[in-house]
């Protein structure tokens, strides 16, 4: 009995470990080796999920650590990533609170609102006080891939949590 | 519509203040604490200095032992593809060994003759002084917009901000960040670089300049400047922070060029302690 509710806390703490990893691992997302263009901010899409869906399972306060951490390994101004995060955190909760039952399709719409926003007012933030300069090209190809990829990490997601946590949405 | 408005920022208050059973912070105190460090971070507190390279340090260090297993793979299926190649490699080995065998009957020859002239020269200690301090990538991380390396040398070893990394004597990048224990180095074709470099036998002065792609382009070059394939870059010195001279890679014919060194092929880089004349980034 134990032992399977340790199993059941580890599968729910997947996400969180995964969003850990991701920020302090050299990981990333950016295939450009493969396709120049290609690049995914792969951390906004499991918070914006499991913000939605497991709201439990994401405590804020890991979300804004790990902004830090990736902060410090990308070398960007601490606290921006944190903040674009908190965004997304932000955005996600509303979106819960105000409905009752989510789809893809909306979740996806919901998401894009989400996403403009956090890179909005992190690329603002790094553009006027800042002195690292980013190319407006990579942040239109960064941004159209996350959105673009967000149903099929939407499926793997959500699989996850009809296989390992539970189908109950919050 | 005064209750759809009071639905709204309902809804609006409790997504900022909301705090659930996991959630021990709301979001708002969240963006003013993120907001807090963010400002003190960039402009640049020297206590917020401190304890960001000290962080930095931890940070690379718990990086750097996170990332053994993305390490450990590729040389273990590196290790298996030699295992089948072994008979050819053997092969190819002894011709190897025969060929610095017939090396090995001049050498004998040439050492005496160094020591010799070494002594004429009377600078038998050359060897003793070094301004070059070895580096092992820590942390090289492919982010869309830097690109930059984390390397495990640091103030410590006398590292300050500005100063060239080579690698195998061909110009890599330069330190932009320095922690006690390590510091990230700025490669070339990140869009933050600008180096003033030269080429061609004509000695044109043009600026390298990273764009976040493979391969950095040249610029402001002078007018009608037909470009070349295969005419080899060295870094001009003329901004005081590159030695002139250190090659960078050849030209091609549409503008850009190709690095000798591949950015994100990384391992090792020399730190040239050459005080740069000027402060940078």
């Amino acid at each position: 009995m134990a032992k399977g509710n340790i199993i059941n806390k580890l599968f729910a703490s997947g996400p969180l470990i995964l969003l850990y990893y991701l920020s302090i691992s050299e990981i990333d997302t950016n295939l450009e080796k493969l396709f120049e263009v290609f690049s995914l901010n792969l951390q906004i899409i499991i918070i914006y999920f499991w913000i939605i869906k497991r709201p439990n399972l994401m405590g804020t306060g890991h979300i804004f650590l790990v902004g830090l951490i990736n902060d410090v390994v990308m070398g960007f101004p601490l606290g921006i990533s944190s903040l674009s995060y908190l965004v997304i955190c932000f955005v996600g909760n509303y979106v819960r609170n105000k409905s009752v039952n989510t789809t893809i399709a909306s979740d996806w719409f919901t998401f894009l609102i989400a996403l403009l926003l956090a890179n909005l007012l992190f690329f603002s933030l790094l553009n006027n006080f800042s002195e690292v300069a980013i190319s407006y090209s990579k942040i239109g190809y960064n941004t159209f891939f996350t959105l673009f990829l967000f149903p099929v990490f939407w499926f793997l997601f959500n699989l996850y949590q009809i296989s390992f946590i539970g189908s109950q949405d919050a | 519509m005064s209750v759809s408005r009071d639905d709204f920022s309902i809804a609006f208050r409790s997504a900022l203040l909301q705090r659930g059973a996991s959630q021990k912070f709301s979001i708002l105190s969240l963006i003013i604490l993120a907001l807090i460090i963010f400002f003190l971070d960039v402009y640049g507190f020297q206590v917020v200095k401190t304890t960001r390279s000290i962080v930095n340090d931890l940070v690379y260090r718990v990086t750097y032992l996170a990332s053994t297993p993305t390490r450990l793979f590729p040389s273990i299926n590196e290790g298996i593809a030699g295992h089948f190649n072994l008979k050819k490699e053997n092969e190819e080995l002894r011709q190897v060994i025969e060929k610095y065998k017939a090396l090995d009957l001049n050498l004998e020859y040439i050492s005496n003759e160094n020591k010799n002239l070494k002594k004429v020269l009377d600078t038998e200690d050359v060897e003793k002084v070094s301004n070059k301090i070895l580096a092992k990538v820590l942390v090289d991380r492919n982010s869309p917009f830097l690109k930059s390396i984390i390397i495990n040398k640091g103030s410590k070893e006398g590292i300050i901000k500005g100063m060239p990394v080579t690698q195998n004597r061909y110009l890599v990048g330069r330190i932009v960040e320095t922690n006690y224990l390590s510091s990230r180095v700025l490669l070339l074709n990140d869009l933050n670089s600008r180096i003033p470099v030269t080429f061609d036998e004509k000695s044109t002065q043009a600026i390298l300049t990273g764009g976040g792609t493979r391969e950095p382009t040249l610029s402001y070059l002078p007018e009608g400047y037909q470009f070349e394939e295969d005419i080899t870059v060295f870094a001009s010195g003329k901004d005081g922070i590159f030695t002139a001279g250190t090659p960078i890679g050849k030209t091609t014919d549409y503008g850009a060029v190709k690095l000798f060194v591949d950015p994100n092929q990384l391992s090792f880089v020399t730190v040239n302690l050459i005080k740069p004349s000027k402060e940078v980034f």
